[in-house]
């Protein structure tokens, strides 16, 4: 493009054109924060399970602040990485939303250890994060976090019914709120990017 | 009756840049480019003009190492533009009465 003049019709064309593509921007492995969370969270849990199972030490369950150690400065280095070149409202209304969402959980996780309650930590965290997954997927229009959100909302209830079972059910929750969305997004995402890549070398 | 179209947008770079620039809340240079296909010095250039008319804020940082140029678009950009859609609506109504 260059600065010339243009008549009504290309102007109309121009804006329509710009505003398409900004909004089709599909950027590649975007759905990698899923997949960090997911199989940080997955690995922690199966950390934390043998720990106590195989020592009895209930300590082990300090453990779960490895979660925000390990998820954080992963999560911040992949953004680093891959750099979008543009924030829409929809992005940053997601990053608050998980910034609340995120330390309402570290919060209830804390309270959970000091005042004994651990056990319902186990339906709370899928509650919050589960509302996380949900929200995102309602408003960035993608079904199976939405769906795997609302998974997570109501199969976390089973910990609280079936409490020697909890830490495989939380597990599991993890795996349909967060990885499975997550493999879903990066194959939906480089689908996209090669069809849009087909495309700008035909237009070329 | 047509409707004066805005001089500053009523050009093909500017008005990409504009269109980018009303839907999101904030975008680098590097994506503008690519989205406009435009070269770096033209864009600079067009990146001055609409910030001199007030229409964006182009602020200048670093992501790392590395120098970063972003663009948002302003209040009185936001009316500029849409000033000059409703203006470009009556130049196409009357094409399509005529």
């Amino acid at each position: 493009m260059e600065e010339k003049a243009i008549n009504e019709q290309e102007s109309l064309q121009i804006i329509t054109k710009m505003i398409r593509n900004t909004q089709k921007r599909m950027v590649k492995n975007e759905g990698n924060t899923f997949l960090i969370w997911g199989y940080t969270t997955l690995a922690v849990t199966i950390a934390v399970g043998l720990a106590i199972h195989f020592s009895g030490n209930w300590r082990w369950n300090y453990l779960w602040f490895a979660i925000p150690v390990i998820g954080a400065p992963l999560n911040a280095i992949f953004r680093h990485n891959t750099p979008k070149g543009v924030r829409t409202y929809i992005d940053t209304v997601i990053k608050y939303v998980w910034i609340v969402l995120g330390i309402a959980c570290f919060f209830a996780s804390v309270l959970s250890i000091v005042s004994g309650l651990y056990k319902n930590i186990l339906f709370i965290v899928p509650l919050i994060i589960g509302s996380g997954s949900a929200i995102t997927g309602m408003v960035v229009k993608f079904t199976p976090a939405t769906v795997g959100g609302f998974l997570g909302i109501a199969l976390g209830a089973l910990t609280l019914f079936f409490p020697q079972y909890s830490l495989i059910t939380f597990a599991m929750i993890f795996v349909i709120m967060m990885i499975i969305p997550g493999h879903i997004l990066n194959s939906k995402s480089r689908k996209m990017n090669k069809t849009e890549e087909a495309s700008n070398v035909q237009g070329a | 009756m047509f409707r004066e179209l805005n001089p500053i947008l009523h050009s093909e770079l500017r008005l990409a840049i504009m269109s980018i620039l009303i839907s999101v809340e904030s975008a680098e240079f590097t994506y503008i480019k690519k989205e406009t296909a435009a070269t770096s010095g033209n864009l600079s250039v067009q990146l001055d003009k609409l910030s001199q008319a007030g229409y964006i804020t182009v602020k200048k940082g670093f992501k790392g190492k590395k120098p970063c140029t972003t663009c948002r678009i302003t209040t009185e950009g936001i009316k500029a533009f849409r000033e000059y859609v409703e203006a470009i609506k009556t130049y196409l109504d009357s094409g399509k009465q005529g």
